[in-house]
């Protein structure tokens, strides 16, 4: 029974659409896969983890994307930097390259991109600086900039290929960030904020303990993460939410000063080696500054969300035994959830680790051979 | 798209959609071709709903029918059936594009831009709103949509709130709308609207929202607004001084004729401000200086911060002491008058009212002194127990007290009433957490008598939190740590349990915080006057805040060699032995 404010008792409505996907989820199908495992036993459940995670499968998938332009993807036309960018991003993290023919095929095709935003352009920056060509970064030469909604993401990618921009002070909802002033703290907003505020430090006029508050409580109980308040578990989150999380713990690192001195990591916001995330680099970039270590330290830290059962919904639930990653079972594989998923995941698996210290054996599910 | 199912295609669906795709790029070339050339004839139009309607997403075409609109628009000479005409096809356009995909981030922003061209009424908007509500309760698009309207066309936020009601009343998980209620209420209670000053309304949604938390504990919704309201009753936006360098009844000790010491090696020292939150607008005409010592009459004011910030938390400031006259011991009274005039400006934008005056003395001498020993009780490894009158930690609460006079009445009412509540709730994680947050709120606005039972409290339950609900585990131990550094130097008995001087260290003040299972740092505003700080076997990973502290105080050149600090902290889960040293200007 609910009682509203005016006093009078009412019915329990009966469900929404999400309430009800949400129980259809998380009772039919998340603990049951969940319990169907569990109820393995732990040979079984380690070729479960390898199985699902075949390298070549994905490897697959992704470069069969990169091949096709085919007549399914019309509707993502304006979107294609995009896929590239989350295919070849992919492939990096699996540890694996692109071989040339098609490398220069996508430099090729970047170039000749015409319908140019804010967006695609930072797709298309990462895209090369992920296949470590500088020089293929003049092919860009053309900027232009379409007007178009200005929100948090706008921000966040005009900054992030380095444009200058007014600053939208948006507001902070309890403590995460949405896309506009009144919105929704959302996942995607609250980390383009937040990495845009990083990228400019000015992190200080944020309030990062309530922004934890938030960003903690989003791991929902199928482990996976929200991007919002009681809404559904979705494996893309595991990106946005998890390097909130990431970016927030550099901003807080240990520290011990006795004078300060410049970083020698500076002007190296996208380092080619790195294959998680070039925004990590940013952040590290500006929290090394000024106060710094003159001896780095390895600090093994448990992380403040639940990083293995995180791994294990991504590669449970998310993971297409045909290669590919899903927002959740059900739903079909793309290559916006490959790549997020796969990003986040790496994150989750480095949880633990320093800076790009390798992560241990106990801090990945399955082998270590699904270090990513 | 962001859940767009994609579907795998036959031979004949293949061969079909390669004839659709081909029909397509020449559609997109044709258009491509009128954009640049800037060509609007109703074809062109026309071509470009086409390509909307196969594609919602392709953001080149709204902007396209922009220009046409504008380019529309200035040949009719302002004839309003015409403008409405116009206009009115836009919306159609848009309406078919949402029916397509609801989530259309330009279509929404495209209807956006023709409402702001002054046209459709409010009930039109609002009935098409209530039809996508009816499919998607949490369409942010359509939130955000409606607030647009709302502000737009000035309707009532008190109607708004009423609509809040309903659809909260319909279904109290949808977080969307008590999402809406925290904004309008916000707003309302900003402007002081009548009827909604905070005393009143902010317990009434307390108990609105424990309809919602007792129904069904596990839904998010109710307890994500109740940490709001507990934000609204707790926090003052005004910017509040929290401490300073030197403090309030303080004596600092200067030498005049030393060589060696760079801390007086520029003949002056820092004066330091702590805010509880970034504050722009710290400068010699909002912060005045009332001394004999000659020479700071302008002074310079920075902000420690990152890179060029114009804010923070953390204002210094030099004040020079050295002059062509001797100085034979003697004494100087600066007196601090901050907010007398207004220009301090916290970054979201609050005005630093409450006006503050500090006063602290500084000796000035020829030679480097022996500073007089206090209160020396017994003594454990070179550490002896400092003397817990002085006045040092007076200054330290009564800031404090001073802040936390701000209209409590109601405010420690609520969280008391909520506090007993919270006690009567069974074993359950998120009750345990709220509780803890009642609690902390509440030890924030009670005087010094009380603080230390509720902190015992709070930190029981972090303790079984991190048994109950191992998930959030290092959560937990993180805020265990802020709640136990803030009952440390929340008042002088719990302090001056921890504090003592350090005879190999020219007694300076020692504040020793080892054994704890500290994790992080915090209340670091509070510990400004501290010269020796112990962290050694604890488990931290960070030390936020302390860099902040640290890096504005100067460093005596015997304090810079690297023997002097110990090797660090290494961490493992067993032992972490460091001892940091934050050196400080000699007393």
């Amino acid at each position: 029974m609910l009682a509203s404010s005016s006093g009078v008792i009412k019915e329990l409505p009966s469900m929404t659409v999400s309430q009800r996907e949400q129980f259809l989820v998380l009772n039919d199908v998340v603990f049951r896969i969940y319990s169907d495992f569990d109820a393995c036993d732990i040979a079984t459940q380690k070729f479960t983890y390898n199985r699902l995670f075949l390298i070549y499968k994905q490897l697959d998938y992704l470069t069969n994307g990169l091949r096709q332009r085919g007549p399914s993807l019309s509707s993502l036309d304006a979107n294609r930097p995009w896929l590239c960018y989350w295919i070849i991003h992919s492939i990096a993290l699996l540890g694996e390259s692109v071989d040339d023919d098609l490398e220069s095929n996508t430099i090729d095709f970047l170039g000749r991109c015409q319908l140019a935003h804010l967006g695609t352009s930072y797709a298309a920056v990462n895209t090369l600086v992920t296949l470590g060509i500088d020089k293929a970064l003049s092919s860009i030469d053309r900027w232009v900039l379409d007007v178009g909604e200005m929100d948090v993401r706008a921000c966040y990618l005009a900054i992030s290929i380095a444009s200058i921009l007014n600053i939208v002070d948006d507001e902070i909802t309890r403590g995460g960030i949405g896309g506009e002033p009144g919105s929704e703290a959302h996942a995607g907003n609250t980390y383009c904020g937040l990495a845009t505020m990083a990228l400019i430090t000015e992190v200080d006029r944020l309030n990062l303990d309530s922004l934890m508050d938030w960003v903690v409580h989003q791991q929902g109980v199928e482990m996976g993460f929200h991007g919002r308040t009681n809404k559904l578990v979705d494996g893309c989150y595991t990106f946005w939410q998890v390097n909130l999380l990431f970016l927030f713990v550099s901003f807080i690192r240990l520290f011990m000063c006795f004078h300060e001195y410049r970083s020698s990591h500076e002007e190296n916001a996208h380092d080619e080696d790195d294959l998680e995330d070039s925004d990590d680099d940013d952040s590290d970039e500006n929290s090394n500054e000024g106060l710094l270590l003159p001896f780095s330290y390895h600090l093994r830290v448990r992380p403040v969300f639940d990083s293995l059962n995180l791994q294990r919904y991504v590669i449970l639930c998310s993971m297409v035994l045909e290669g590919g990653l899903r927002n959740k079972p059900g739903k079909p594989r793309d290559f916006y959830h490959t790549g997020y998923c796969l990003s986040g995941l790496s994150v989750a698996q480095h949880a633990w680790s320093k800076d790009k210290d390798t992560p241990m054996n106990g801090d990945i599910l399955g082998s270590y051979a699904n270090h990513l | 798209m962001h859940g767009r199912p994609r579907k795998a295609y036959k031979p004949e669906e293949e061969a079909a959609s390669a004839a659709k795709a081909a029909k397509l790029r020449s559609l997109q070339f044709q258009f491509m071709s009128n954009h640049h050339n800037k060509i609007y004839t109703k074809e062109a139009v026309d071509l470009s709903t086409k390509l909307l309607e196969i594609n919602p997403e392709a953001y080149t075409a709204w902007n396209y029918r922009k220009l046409a609109v504008e380019d529309k628009l200035s040949r009719i000479e302002s004839d309003p059936d015409l403008v409405k005409t116009i206009l009115d096809e836009e919306l159609t356009v848009v309406e078919s594009a949402l029916r397509q995909n609801f989530k259309s981030y330009g279509a929404w922003h495209h209807r956006k831009w023709v409402l702001g061209k002054g046209h459709s009424s409010v009930g039109n908007e609002l009935r098409l709103l209530d039809k996508f509500q009816k499919l998607d309760t949490r369409n942010f698009h359509a939130w955000n949509y409606r607030r647009f309207v709302v502000e737009l066309t000035n309707r009532s936020e008190q109607d708004e709130l009423q609509y809040t009601d309903a659809m909260i009343g319909s279904d109290f998980s949808n977080y969307s709308a008590w999402h809406n209620r925290s904004v309008l209420l916000s707003s309302l209670l900003a402007r002081k609207a009548d009827g909604f000053l905070p005393n009143k309304k902010i317990p009434d949604e307390y108990k609105l929202v424990q309809n919602a938390i007792f129904t069904d504990e596990d839904d998010q919704s109710g307890w994500f607004y109740h940490l709001w309201l507990l934000d609204q009753t707790v926090n003052v936006e005004t910017p509040l001084l929290t401490s300073s360098w030197p403090s309030h009844g303080s004596r600092i000790n200067l030498s005049a004729g030393c060589l060696n010491d760079s801390f007086s090696e520029s003949g002056s020292f820092p004066l330091i401000l702590y805010f509880d939150q970034a504050v722009g607008g710290v400068s010699s005409s909002t912060v005045t200086i009332d001394t004999e010592l000659k020479g700071n009459e302008d002074l310079v004011w920075e902000p420690v911060s990152k890179k060029n910030s114009q804010v923070s938390c953390v204002w210094v400031a030099r004040l020079k002491y050295i002059s062509s006259e001797p100085c034979f011991g003697k004494e100087y009274k600066v007196k601090v008058k901050i907010g007398n005039s207004p220009g301090i400006v916290s970054s979201r934008g609050c005005n630093f009212s409450a006006s503050y005056e500090f006063v602290f003395t500084a000796h000035v001498h020829d030679t480097v002194e022996e500073s007089s020993q206090e209160g020396i009780v017994s003594w454990t490894d070179g550490f002896d127990i400092w003397d817990a009158e002085s006045k040092d930690l007076n200054a330290l609460t009564t800031l404090d007290r001073s802040n936390a006079q701000m209209d409590s009445k109601w405010r420690q009412e609520a969280i008391a009433e909520e506090i007993d509540l919270f006690r009567e709730l069974p074993d359950s994680k998120i009750g345990k957490l709220t509780l803890a947050r009642l609690l902390m709120a509440k030890a924030m606005i009670s005087d010094d008598a009380v603080k230390g039972v509720h902190y015992n409290e709070i930190l029981e339950l972090y303790k079984d939190l991190m048994a109950l609900d191992s998930s959030h585990y290092q959560y937990y131990k993180d805020v265990h740590s802020v709640a136990l550094l803030r009952k440390v130097t929340s008042s002088t008995e719990d302090l001056s349990g921890h504090l003592f001087r350090c005879r190999n260290m020219n007694n300076s003040v020692c504040l020793r915080l080892n054994n704890l299972s500290l994790s992080r740092i915090a209340s670091v505003e509070k510990l400004l006057f501290v010269q020796m700080l112990d962290l050694s076997h604890n488990e931290l990973h960070s030390t936020e805040g302390l860099g902040n502290a640290t890096s504005l105080l100067p460093k005596s050149e015997s304090q810079q060699n690297p023997e002097f600090f110990s090797s660090g902290l290494t961490q493992t889960s067993e032992t972490a032995e460091s001892v940091g040293c934050f050196t400080q200007p000699h007393r």
